[in-house]
């Protein structure tokens, strides 16, 4: 079992084989849906702060002053932390690795596991047998809890915290690819393709993952949303990036001791981490009306 | 059916195993010597040799593996490293309790939102009233927990005092000092719970009323209610079903970080503090425990979706 | 204080050190050390002896002594601080302060001390030393019964002594290693027999508290029980018994009806809650669910806040310890291979004047300000103001580490790192609840000297086995329990010390983080010194070399901080040094 929302047995009526038609029905579906148009604009804010953030932060994020626990003001506008450092920078440099680690992690999660999916379902036997299992054993388990106890076994620090959220991502990945190749493989147009003997590797990645892609990508828009709760939340624990680095759960937990003397610390970074994953899971929503997948559990 | 039945607990049993091994051997690889944290205060040369051969740390760590299964064979899942060397089984028997308090009064909790919640926004779709509870849902599932759970102990501990900022007591010692110390908690764990449920209760009730049975029964001159009531929730409950098993990820892994805001010592708590500490017995037992509750969890969740969907057999 | 009150300090103090160390009764007679209780002098004269007489030990008791006393019932909710679970209460395992102050109120030893510093019988009713010191004969109290109801006999005793020199039961083994032979004289009455005389083995061995060794366990409660339920509910025969302990949940202890002494304890029930985390120890005894304060010291953001707060009684004195950068001297660029040298040559090493400029950048008034919002002292020793007679309070002037960022920057200009040009970044290990401390130190070092440090938070386990080992570069960490010159220096900064490098690989690193011949020699001397100005020059003698040659860069001296709500009436004459008695603890 997964947080993910996708099940991928309910997939197989998503193939889609016609990108441009696809385009246009983008277009025109986003036309009426305000949580997409909020969460697109929402997101774009973010992904704009998230590269302009060495521009628009009015302080080093690290720079710590004597001016310690001061409210929102003119000079501050969200306030400044425990150790007089400005807050609005902080959640700003923030943005770029909350958004940097839920962004890589899916892309590795989604690449390593789409890949094993591809491989199990279209060549099936023993191969498939021994992927699934691996796949199934972790499909077992929360990703999160997955994340944690890799964590643990790595380390904390940047790398691992991608390598353990990657890695506790690929099984949602592998098996909507594992399903989708299954039910394609039958389709005539592989056989086609078979018959006019391309080579197995051509046919996956030529034939069968464009095909996949609709749920490949609606599951990897959820998961960015997930990856990026999963960060905040190792950093929360103490489990996450070094200390020195601020992430959004590493704000978190740092004013933890101080919220009662300084509200900012608490409210402000959690509502940064709300914004940017409402937006996506609103997204989300929309892409999985546009490609018809059906939300299951 | 039985056959069927057999299959898939051995592959439980096995999956455990499989787990239970990979986090026995992959803790053994990582910096941090328990013995050496916990003879930093006092600790003589023999003493510290008294206690690394008393925890078999002296023995190859493969020799180590096959010990510890053999007693886990047993029901001995070992002692804690730390302090009074209390019996896993015991740290983990005292924590089940609070963290299954906990989920259960969440699980509680969501539901009592959610359902109704979830057939309301079904029944008035596209009315403000479905945007509004597919809004607040999405707000829900935004929300990290922990966050949350900050914000209730500022609000209703801190500052309006109305309910205890931290701390877990059992139910031995009444009822109400219980919840009470729960409520907040359970608020903060069951929140994405009670949004997922929400959705999906929605989802599938739409899908159902969409049917071609539910036609017949409108056709049958049955009232909206009795349909809604007779025919269209029992119909839309059974994908709801799963989320019984979904329920035991989504608390569980709640559980683990909330726990820590609210200083409750359950499974989460355990399972985290062993992990920072080293202390590998702990880890063990506490990941055996939380495994065995998904495994299981997942399990059942097969078997009763298919006491409730017909259409499903095993063979 | 009065010119009065200094004066009989003083004499105290003197009279309390006036001994030949190598006179192994420390010039007390032999009817002095007898007795049902010890006087003031005696007790005095010992605690200088087993290095444990502080300044603060002298200073008056808090006001208050003569409060009117509440009426005696009702029951005391307390917080342990810094602390998720109180792991252990069983004596021969117990290795932390905050959980000694729990069984202080439930186990007893044949010693204890009392705020008054005088020693007195707990357990034993009246002792005799012989004339060559090596045998102390007790008369052990009659009627007293253990919590479960068993009478506590001379065979307690002799099993807690069986159990407790044990290695594998306890891990207080080594401090009966002087102890050759104990016997059963008849139900009430035991024999010490001693390899050597040692005349501190009253207040040291024998202390219910911070003796441990000694602290009277009972047979049958632990056949019963088990050793780890044992841990949990340890049944002894003190003033309270635990009636339910649950680890992260809490202690609950009783008043038990038959203790020795009838007037005590006052209250009925005490309840001792662990509570991790600032935020929930703050919120918990404002709004009164907790009304006492004890275990670890409370993080400094609060200490302000809770002496505004009229319902709280917040008492704040110089705790003994130091908290210091250390440096590896065996990491470059800050390698020294040999200390031994005189102070102008080192200066000329690379290595050493890389050291020396980042304890001269560390700005030790703005690091207590921001870091510890202004309750701690700078410290430039391990020396520190409680030790009161024995702080130097020029060192903070005089020492090559005083803070001069001119004279840093020059120094790493020196050693070829212009403006921290080329430096390699260093990692800093810190504990988690230390990670603010660790932010600021890398923010001063970077201001100062534009070096980068990383703080890189550790937990304790792995923190401990890679100091031991030397295997670090910078790390942030000391004591917090240095009563005496001999904690801070013995156990510190000598090349043999506990600390110093133990599991080193003693190939690569003949010595640790520090060594010095002077030192060593200094600190030796001091400890068989009696004379206490003339220990005063030896100390302090040492104290300035590990200052000046950069032993490590100190940091601070950390504050002791008591905080209870104002209807806890805690009578100066419970107020011991690191415990919380609450025999005598009422209520209004």
């Amino acid at each position: 079992m997964s947080d993910s929302l996708i099940s991928p047995d309910d997939t197989a009526t998503a193939a889609d084989p016609m990108p441009t038609r696809r385009r246009s029905r983008l277009r025109a579906s986003l036309a009426n849906d305000r949580k997409a148009q909020f969460g697109l604009v929402v997101l774009g804010l973010f992904l704009f702060g998230m590269v302009f953030a060495p521009w628009l932060s009015p302080y080093d994020p690290n720079a710590m002053t004597m001016d310690m626990m001061s409210g929102p003001s003119l000079g501050h506008p969200l306030g400044t932390d425990d150790l007089g450092r400005d807050l609005l920078s902080r959640i700003l440099h923030g943005t770029q690795i909350s958004l940097f680690i839920g962004i890589s992690t899916v892309l590795i999660a989604l690449v390593i596991g789409v890949a094993l999916g591809l491989i199990a379902g279209y060549s099936g036997g023993w191969i498939d047998l021994v992927i699934m299992r691996y796949i199934d054993l972790q499909w077992a388990f929360p990703n999160f809890i997955i994340a944690v106890y890799l964590v643990a076994v790595f380390g904390t620090g940047l790398v691992n915290v991608i390598v353990a959220i990657s890695l506790a991502f690929i099984d949602d990945f592998a098996r909507v690819a594992r399903s989708m190749t299954l039910s394609l493989r039958q389709e005539q147009f592989v056989d086609a393709a078979r018959t006019m003997g391309f080579s197995n590797a051509r046919i996956l990645f030529r034939h069968i993952l464009p095909s996949a892609m609709a749920p490949i990508i609606v599951q990897g828009t959820v998961s960015v949303s997930y990856a990026i709760l999963g960060e905040a939340t190792l950093s929360f624990l103490g489990l996450g990036v070094e200390a020195t680095t601020p992430t959004w759960g590493l704000i978190l937990a740092d004013g933890r001791g101080f919220i009662s003397q300084a509200w900012w610390l608490g409210v402000f970074p959690g509502l940064a981490i709300m914004l940017v994953v409402l937006s996506i899971n609103f997204i989300g929503d929309w892409l999985r009306d546009v490609f018809d997948v059906r939300e299951s559990l | 059916m039985s056959g069927y039945l057999l299959r898939r607990l051995i592959g439980t049993v096995l999956v455990m195993w499989a787990v239970a091994t990979l986090v026995f051997f992959m803790l053994r690889l990582v910096p941090g010597d328990p013995v050496a944290a916990m003879l930093a205060d006092a600790g003589s040369a023999e003493a510290e040799a008294a206690l690394r051969t008393k925890f078999g740390f002296d023995k190859p760590v493969f020799m180590q593996y096959l010990y510890w299964l053999g007693n886990m064979f047993q029901g001995d899942f070992g002692n804690s490293l730390y302090g009074n060397n209390q019996p896993v089984r015991t740290i983990l028997a005292e924590a089940l309790p609070r963290t299954l308090s906990l989920a259960g009064i969440a699980f509680v909790i969501a539901i009592v939102i959610a359902v109704p919640a979830g057939i309301l926004s079904a029944t008035r779709r596209n009315t403000p009233v479905d945007t509004g509870v597919s809004f607040v849902a999405f707000l829900g599932l935004s929300m990290p927990d922990f966050w949350l759970a900050i914000m209730l102990i500022i609000v209703f501990a801190a500052n309006l005092q109305w309910l205890p900022a931290i701390g877990y007591v059992p139910l031995s010692e009444g009822f109400w000092p219980w919840l009470e110390h729960l409520i907040l908690p359970a608020i903060a764990v069951g929140t994405a719970f009670s949004a997922i449920i929400a959705r999906m209760i929605r989802s599938s009730l739409l899908e159902v009323l969409k049917a071609d049975y539910m036609r017949t029964a409108a056709a049958k001159g049955l009232t909206p209610r009795m349909i809604m009531w007779s025919h269209a929730l029992p119909n839309a409950m059974i994908p709801v079903i799963t989320v019984v098993g979904i329920a035991f990820a989504l608390l569980i892994s709640g559980a683990v970080v909330v726990e820590n805001v609210f200083s409750i010592k359950g499974l989460g708590r355990v399972l985290i503090n062993g992990i920072l500490n080293r202390d590998y017995p702990v880890v063990q037992g506490a990941v055996l425990v939380v495994s065995a509750f998904f495994v299981f969890s997942n399990l059942l969740v097969d078997l009763l979706y298919g006491v409730l969907d017909p259409r499903i057999r095993y063979s | 204080m009065t010119d009065d009150e200094k004066k009989r300090l003083r004499a105290e103090w003197t009279a309390a050190h006036d001994f030949d160390p190598r006179d192994p009764m420390l010039g007390l007679e032999r009817r002095e050390l007898c007795g049902p209780r010890m006087s003031r002098r005696a007790t005095l004269r010992l605690l200088a002896a087993s290095g444990a007489l502080t300044a603060a030990h002298l200073m008056p008791g808090p006001v208050g002594r003569a409060m009117a006393q509440g009426t005696p019932g009702g029951t005391l909710t307390c917080g342990w601080a810094g602390v998720a679970e109180i792991t252990t209460l069983d004596p021969a395992q117990i290795g932390q302060v905050l959980q000694f102050q729990v069984t202080s109120n439930v186990l007893s030893g044949l010693m204890h001390i009392n705020a008054d510093l005088i020693a007195e019988g707990d357990l034993a009713e009246s002792w005799e030393v012989s004339e060559d010191g090596l045998t102390y004969t007790f008369k052990l109290r009659e009627g007293v019964t253990f919590h479960n109801g068993d009478p506590f006999t001379a065979d307690d005793v002799l099993f807690t002594y069986e159990r407790s020199s044990n290695p594998e039961k306890s891990i207080h083994s080594s401090v009966l290693a002087n102890v050759a032979n104990l016997e059963k004289l008849n139900d009430h009455e035991v024999r010490f027999t001693l390899k050597q005389p040692q005349a501190s083995f009253l207040t040291k061995t024998l202390e219910r508290a911070s003796g441990r060794a000694m602290t009277i366990v009972s047979r049958g409660a632990l056949e019963e029980m088990g050793v780890s339920q044992y841990g949990l509910t340890p049944v002894g025969t003190g003033p309270f018994r635990i009636t339910e302990h649950q680890l992260g949940q809490g202690v609950v202890m009783e008043k038990f009806d038959n203790f020795y002494d009838p007037e005590r304890p006052k209250l009925d029930k005490v309840i001792i809650k662990p509570v991790d985390g600032a935020e929930p120890l703050a919120a918990a005894i404002e709004a009164g669910d907790i009304q006492y304060i004890g275990g670890n010291p409370i993080a400094a953001q609060l200490i302000d806040r809770f002496k505004q707060n009229p319902d709280l009684v917040t008492d704040v004195k110089p705790g003994p310890g130091f908290q210091s950068l250390w440096l590896n001297p065996w990491v470059e660029p800050m390698r020294v291979e040999n200390f031994d040298k005189p102070l102008e040559e080192l200066k000329q090493e690379k290595g050493f004047q890389v050291r020396l400029a980042i304890a001269k950048a560390l700005n030790r008034d703005l690091y207590v300000q921001q870091a510890r919002f202004g309750y701690s002292y700078p410290a430039h020793g391990t020396i520190n103001p409680a030790m009161g007679f024995y702080f130097e309070d020029d060192l903070s002037e005089t020492s090559e580490q005083a803070f001069d960022a001119a004279g840093a920057q020059a120094l790493l200009t020196e050693a070829g790192y212009p403006g921290g040009e080329g430096f390699p970044e260093l990692e800093l290990m810190v504990r988690p609840s230390e990670k603010r401390d660790g932010l600021v130190i890398a923010n001063i070092l970077n201001q100062v000297l534009g070096i980068t440090v990383k703080p890189v938070t550790t937990e304790f386990s792995v923190q401990i086995e890679r100091f031991t080992a030397m295997d670090f570069q910078l790390r942030l960490g000391g004591s917090g329990g240095d009563y005496d010159p001999d904690d801070a220096l013995v156990d510190w900064m000598m090349t043999e010390s506990k600390f110093n490098g133990r599991t080193r690989d003693t190939d690569e690193m003949p010595f640790g983080f520090f060594s010095e011949a002077e030192v060593d020699r200094l600190v030796e001397e001091q400890s068989v010194t009696a004379d206490p100005d003339a220990r005063r020059d030896l100390v302090q003698k040492a104290n300035r070399i590990t200052s000046d040659k950069v032993a490590c860069g100190f940091l601070y001296h950390p504050v002791d901080v008591q905080v209870r709500h104002k209807s806890v009436n805690f009578p100066a004459v419970s107020r011991i040094p690191g415990l919380n008695d609450l025999d005598r603890v009422t209520l209004s």
